[in-house]
């Protein structure tokens, strides 16, 4: 923990100094992509976010964020889990694209009484005219963070899974519901007004066609979703975890050329991590490419 | 963490925001000698409330046979192992609260229940504590002994699941003390099902957030006693509005069996939540099991509601349970006659102390038919 804590410092440190303490590096390996050690490099790369699956994000470096336990604010995490996330980056000149890459030896998709979802998130922030961000934990208020939430739950339901209780609990039986002595097509209507969350836009579940979330944050706690969603995302299991792009669009103050700062966050659903209990980075440097 | 005043405690305690009273706090009383766990108040809840999607093993109001019933499973006995021991000096209580015993990054003692904790809301129904064995005979305490505990949210005064909510998206509201989840801020962490001691709060996973019982607030609202309340055809309920001890009125009926004749004690008031359903205490189970479920208070309670008989007052205000659908703030005892009665005084109920007895002849010669024994 000592080493990791070090780490995370010498990055924060480089965050608030603006630029990166090491030099970028892309050494390429024989086979799979180069490794950046001092920071996010997205690469420029014309065309559409590539699937995590995609041979193509060969071109883009990892860089290794070491994860902390977030500890700062109760209820905390206090047992680390996902040490790292391997990160590479694309830009096209106007979207950025993150490939995120975590071991989790359990898929944990279904969110459920006493069960969690496998999720991740990137939280980004317009640096102010010092060029300094807000707090790496959420922001600070009147100084908004942008988070892009991806979670595995959704990722099932947008790749085919049932929206009804079977898909959570197989064996389970209802009599009827109130809504199904509506006609067909006014059911649908009739199932929202039992469901005050989703009478309420709150868009936690149900059928979904993005398994990503826009949200803005002024602190631990004020977490809100944004005024529109801006952002997409696909995730895939991978031999040893998860595997999830998430693209948006650049945001304010990431020009070509230029470098910014940003964090990600990992949950482990099998660890019963969800909302604060969460293994999170802190402020990482990102150079955005430009067209050579 | 603040220091706040628990009555049911006699003491001060530590809990995650300051002490903020509402105007008036809803409160009810449980007489559990009377219930007959027919679970009318459990499908009256679920009908009104949680027949949507999501909701299929959500409910609200329960009622478990003790000691072997849970919904969830084990939702006490887990939290009071958890607890350690929980010593009573008199009327204090020296042990630890949840909130006291909070392990370090935690805002309170907590644990999650699984999935199959909730599939079977039913388990233990009607078993008894034990056998009954040869040479058995009838007796107070029974030998062998169940009893129905009607349950609901408590609507406390020291709410877990609000303290736990990590986004501030549960309240208390001020008007009446219902708490309350906000389903358009709900994130469906569950740090509010962690929390909450009695696992009255419940995740919904078809829309991704929790949900727990609103008090019937639109029926709150309008004067009317929540529909678990009017469904219970033991007439073992009645809601209202409780004070603390130093403002008690006698002629408020919650005050009046709480603070005045002390009758009704809270639902494990060392978890230190201050609950605010209070129950009459089942005079045929064993004293050691009704201490850790209802604290120190046991005992005047069982010696008070075994005098109910002789006790004019006592036994008319319970007569007055189950009696209209309105809330009855005020009571009062004329004669032979009791009378709930509104803020401003006016009549709502009367009923009699002693129900008039009809005979009439086995043979009706009139309608040319032979009566029924109905009593």
């Amino acid at each position: 923990m000592k080493l990791i804590r070090s780490i995370a410092l010498l990055s924060s440190l480089a965050a608030v100094t603006g630029c990166g303490m090491v030099s970028t590096r892309s050494t390429r390996a024989p086979a799979g992509p180069s490794v950046s050690t001092g920071e996010v490099v997205a690469v420029f790369r014309q065309g559409q976010p590539p699937a995590p699956a995609d041979s193509s994000w060969s071109q883009a470096p990892v860089y290794t964020v070491p994860l902390l336990t977030q500890n700062m604010l109760d209820p905390k995490l206090m047992v680390p889990s996902t040490p790292e996330v391997r990160v590479q980056a694309i830009t096209d000149g106007s979207q950025v694209s993150f490939r995120l890459e975590w071991d989790d030896s359990s898929r944990d998709d279904l969110r459920a009484a006493g069960r969690h979802t496998d999720a991740c998130a990137i939280q980004v922030a317009a640096p102010n005219e010092a060029g300094a961000t807000p707090s790496p934990i959420m922001g600070n208020p009147r100084r908004p963070v942008e988070i892009a939430y991806w979670s595995a739950s959704w990722q099932a339901t947008v790749d085919g899974r049932p929206d009804n209780i079977q898909a959570f609990y197989p064996g389970a039986t209802v009599d009827s519901y109130p809504f199904a002595a509506a006609a067909p097509d006014k059911q649908e209507e009739m199932a929202i007004l039992y469901a005050p969350t989703r009478s309420l836009g709150n868009d936690r579940g149900g059928p979904r066609t993005q398994p990503v979330e826009d949200l803005l944050a002024e602190g631990p706690g004020s977490l809100r979703p944004a005024a529109q969603a801006i952002s997409q995302g696909q995730g895939v299991r991978t031999a040893r975890g998860w595997a999830v792009v998430i693209s948006r669009p650049l945001p304010d103050g990431w020009t070509p050329g230029s470098r910014a700062n940003v964090a990600f966050a990992i949950w482990q659903g099998a660890a019963h991590e969800v909302g604060s209990r969460k293994m999170r980075s802190v402020w990482v440097p990102i150079s955005i490419g430009r067209r050579s | 963490m603040p220091l706040v005043r628990n009555w049911q405690l006699g003491r001060e305690m530590t809990y995650w925001y300051p002490e903020a009273r509402p105007v008036k706090q809803f409160a009810a009383v449980f007489d559990v000698n009377k219930c007959i766990g027919c679970q009318s108040c459990t499908l009256a809840c679920k009908t009104t409330w949680t027949s949507g999607k999501g909701q299929e093993y959500m409910l609200w109001a329960n009622v478990e046979t003790k000691p072997y019933g849970f919904y969830p499973l084990g939702w006490d006995v887990k939290t009071l192992e958890q607890l350690g021991p929980q010593r009573w000096e008199g009327g204090k209580y020296e042990g630890k609260t949840i909130f006291e015993a909070a392990p370090a990054g935690e805002r309170m003692l907590n644990w999650e229940p699984e999935s199959l904790d909730f599939a079977n809301p039913n388990v233990g129904e009607d078993d008894c504590a034990g056998g009954v064995q040869t040479g058995a005979h009838l007796q107070v305490p029974h030998l062998a002994w169940f009893f129905y505990l009607a349950r609901m949210c408590n609507h406390c005064t020291y709410s877990a699941c609000v303290a736990a909510c990590p986004r501030t998206s549960i309240y208390k509201r001020p008007e009446d003390g219902i708490v309350m989840i906000d389903q358009s801020r709900c994130r469906g962490y569950r740090e509010c099902v962690r929390g909450c001691p009695y696992k009255k709060v419940f995740y919904n996973p078809m829309t991704g957030t929790s949900g727990k019982c609103i008090g019937c607030f639109p029926k709150l609202e309008s004067g009317l006693q929540p529909q678990c309340f009017v469904s219970c055809i033991g007439k073992i309920r009645m809601a209202g509005w409780v004070s603390t001890p130093d403002k008690a009125n006698p002629e408020n009926p919650i005050d009046y069996l709480v603070h005045v004749r002390k009758v009704a004690l809270p639902l494990y008031p060392q978890f230190g939540l201050e609950p605010n359903i209070y129950y009459i205490p089942p005079i045929h189970a064993p004293k050691k099991y009704l201490y850790q479920m209802f604290g120190p208070g046991v005992d005047h309670a069982l010696e008070v509601y075994r005098q109910t008989p002789e006790d004019l007052d006592l036994s008319g205000l319970l007569s007055l349970f189950g009696s209209t659908e309105r809330m009855m703030p005020r009571w009062r005892r004329q004669g032979d006659m009791v009378l709930g009665l509104d803020e401003r005084g006016e009549e709502i109920a009367r009923v009699p102390l002693k129900e008039p007895v009809y005979i009439r002849e086995a043979f009706d010669s009139v309608r040319g038919v032979a009566h029924t024994n109905t009593p």
